[in-house]
């Protein structure tokens, strides 16, 4: 470590013990900052758009603040309910965003004023900013389904976010019978993570074909159809037989009801039974950002999609999973580069410069075995005022490739999560 | 070399096109940053089959990352993601991993491989791949201190289309390895930081 790097390395761990107190002089050497920037919520977003402001400008102050003491990865946590992954290699610290010099802050951010420029958190203290970068996530519409609510989903895990919910879903699915019936309830459009709900089916079904083989997993879809539908189909035949069974909307899947007593599942044309249910409720932006008035009627935030600014406060930039991205799918790589697009517009304006010409990828593995991957990718370009597709790039996996080419992308799926969360938290 | 001309006609192309305009251009940055979510930040890949493209020699990048977009190069995902790139933007990409710089991975070398993979290297590669893999141009790879994943997978993929490899002279070279060689051949090289 050079002087310099130590001298950073030591202040930022002071900031990260006590950081509401250090507001002062963040850097020892340096005059005033140039600017603050708050990031709240350390997830796929969040994280990036703090590194990738700090890596541009160090002359900006950069805050992370985040809820949890630790990030808890969604991406991967199928496979802990399959037992091919512990949660814990799925937890991640902020001790390396701490080094690079952003003050990582916990606490629970309440409130926001717009006006005066600054946000409260649950721990009473106040922050003040010139530019807030939100990463929310999403939350649920838990009145979407009649009879589900937060206490419910304690005894029907929806999972989906990963933590306390996934162990809880992986120990019912361990405690079943074999020949018994896990019922995945899918969410309609658009929602965190398209392709989960099918990896799910497919990991559970690799766990049951080694452990209880008698048993089946029906999925109740709210749509006529889903990501990489023709490749999960082909993979769970593959490798499943006639284990999973998809029930789409138009054929009866759109489940209005649970009986919490019994666990029944109330269609629109039948009612459904299973030992494991797995509701996975319809979504909306993250509650900060509804709160906050940055949604619209679609429970989502529209944002300028070229600096990701909120259409309704323009110091407000919002990313990730809350936000309308045109094109783009609600995964973590897309906020990932949503992320890095948004952080260099801010620094773009607060150098007094005109917010950069934008680029945006997604990448996302689904993995149906073990040595089964699959991938979708998306290139973006922004159209006028919309992120769009660029024409003949990106795509699925072919349909056809070889089972080596299959375990190559399962190999590249585990990658993946290596280097995202690699570049994450280092 | 094979690409020498491509690569300097193309850049007369870039200046011309840079001096015509400025908006509407996407940075070198704002590009690559895009690839980091898999090959790691600024290219030093977090492992094991995705390579480090950071510090890479900048004619290699354009040309492997353009083979990607014709399909030259087979690929599982890279020519899906690089048929969204003009020429242009491709070459601002290889560009900017160029001057990244090389980060060797950390992995603790295995003794018995890698005497195995040496041996492999003297008798049939150092004559393109100088010193064991460190010197590169825009023919060939930084190798040295590379993820072994992907230098197995690399050398696997040439081994499987032989002589329809790129360049046609790797191909010949690999076809008879067996997997054990070409893991330790992987290992000498990811050990050679």
């Amino acid at each position: 470590m050079t002087d310099v790097q130590r001298r950073t390395f030591l202040k930022s761990s002071a900031v990260a013990l006590g950081a509401t107190m250090l507001g002062v002089s963040f850097r020892a050497s340096a005059a005033a900052p140039k600017a603050r920037v708050l990031v709240v919520g350390g997830g796929f977003g969040g994280t990036i758009a703090a590194k990738y402001l700090r890596m541009a400008d160090p002359a900006i102050r950069v805050t992370l603040i985040e809820k949890d003491s630790a990030f808890l990865s969604c991406a991967m946590s199928n496979e802990v309910l399959s037992g091919e992954r512990d949660l814990k290699d799925l937890t991640f610290g902020y001790r390396g965003l701490a080094r690079r010099g952003i003050a990582v802050v916990q606490d629970e951010i309440r409130e926001i004023d717009p006006a005066g420029h600054f946000v409260r958190g649950a721990s009473g203290s106040r922050y003040n900013y010139d530019k807030l970068v939100l990463s929310p996530g999403v939350s649920f519409r838990w009145d979407a389904i009649e009879g589900l609510s937060e206490e419910v989903a304690e005894r029907f895990p929806h999972a989906w976010k990963a933590g306390p919910q996934t162990t809880k879903l992986r120990q019912q699915l361990l405690a079943m019978e074999d020949g018994g019936v896990f019922i995945i309830v899918a969410p309609p459009n658009p929602f965190r993570c398209p392709p989960g709900p099918y990896e799910r089916a497919a990991q559970v079904a690799h766990y049951f074909q080694r452990h209880k083989p008698k048993s089946k997993i029906l999925i109740l879809d709210a749509k006529d159809a889903f990501s990489k539908q023709g490749l999960f189909q082909a993979g769970w035949k593959e490798h499943y037989g006639e284990m999973i069974e998809w029930v789409s909307g138009a054929a009866g899947g759109i489940v209005e009801a649970i009986d919490p007593k019994t666990g029944t599942l109330i269609g629109q044309v039948e009612e459904f039974q299973g030992q494991v249910i797995n509701p996975i409720p319809p979504q909306k932006a993250g509650t900060l950002a509804e709160s906050a008035g940055l949604t619209d009627a679609s429970g989502w935030c529209p944002v300028d999609q070229r600096t990701f600014a909120s259409a309704r406060h323009p110091d407000i930039h919002v990313i990730g999973d809350a936000c309308i991205a045109g094109a783009m799918p609600k995964s973590g790589y897309a906020a990932n580069s949503q992320g890095k697009v948004c952080a260099a517009a801010i620094v773009a304006a607060l150098n007094g410069a005109a917010a950069p010409e934008p680029s945006y990828v997604n990448t996302c593995y689904s993995l149906i075995a073990p040595e089964h991957g699959i991938s979708v990718a998306g290139v973006y370009a922004l159209e006028g005022d919309r992120i769009v597709d660029i024409e003949g790039a990106g795509g699925l996996s072919p349909s056809d490739a070889d089972a080596r080419t299959r375990a190559v992308e399962a190999r590249f799926a585990h990658d993946w999560f290596r280097n995202i969360t690699a570049d994450m938290f280092t | 070399m094979r690409h020498r001309t491509r690569l300097s006609m193309l850049a007369l192309g870039l200046t011309a096109s840079l001096a015509a305009s400025a908006a509407g251009v996407r940075s070198p940055s704002m590009l690559a940053n895009t690839c980091a979510g898999c090959h790691g930040t600024n290219g030093a890949s977090a492992g094991e089959q995705m390579p480090s493209i950071g510090g890479m020699d900048n004619g290699y990048l354009f040309s492997v990352l353009s083979d990607y977009k014709t399909g030259v190069r087979r690929s599982t995902i890279m020519g899906r993601i690089m048929k969204g790139y003009s020429d242009q933007e491709i070459w601002a990409i290889a560009a900017f991993f160029a001057e990244q710089p090389w980060v060797s991975t950390d992995r603790v070398a295995l003794a018995g491989p890698i005497h195995v993979g040496r041996d492999i290297h003297e008798r049939q590669c150092e004559s393109c791949h100088e010193d064991g893999g460190r010197e590169q141009n825009d023919d060939s790879p930084h190798m040295a201190g590379q993820w072994s994943g992907y230098l197995r997978y690399a050398l696997e993929e040439c081994r499987a289309i032989g002589r329809r490899c790129s360049p046609r002279k790797m191909g010949l070279r690999v076809m008879d390895l067996s997997d054990e060689e070409i893991e330790a051949l992987a290992r000498f090289y990811e050990s050679e930081k």
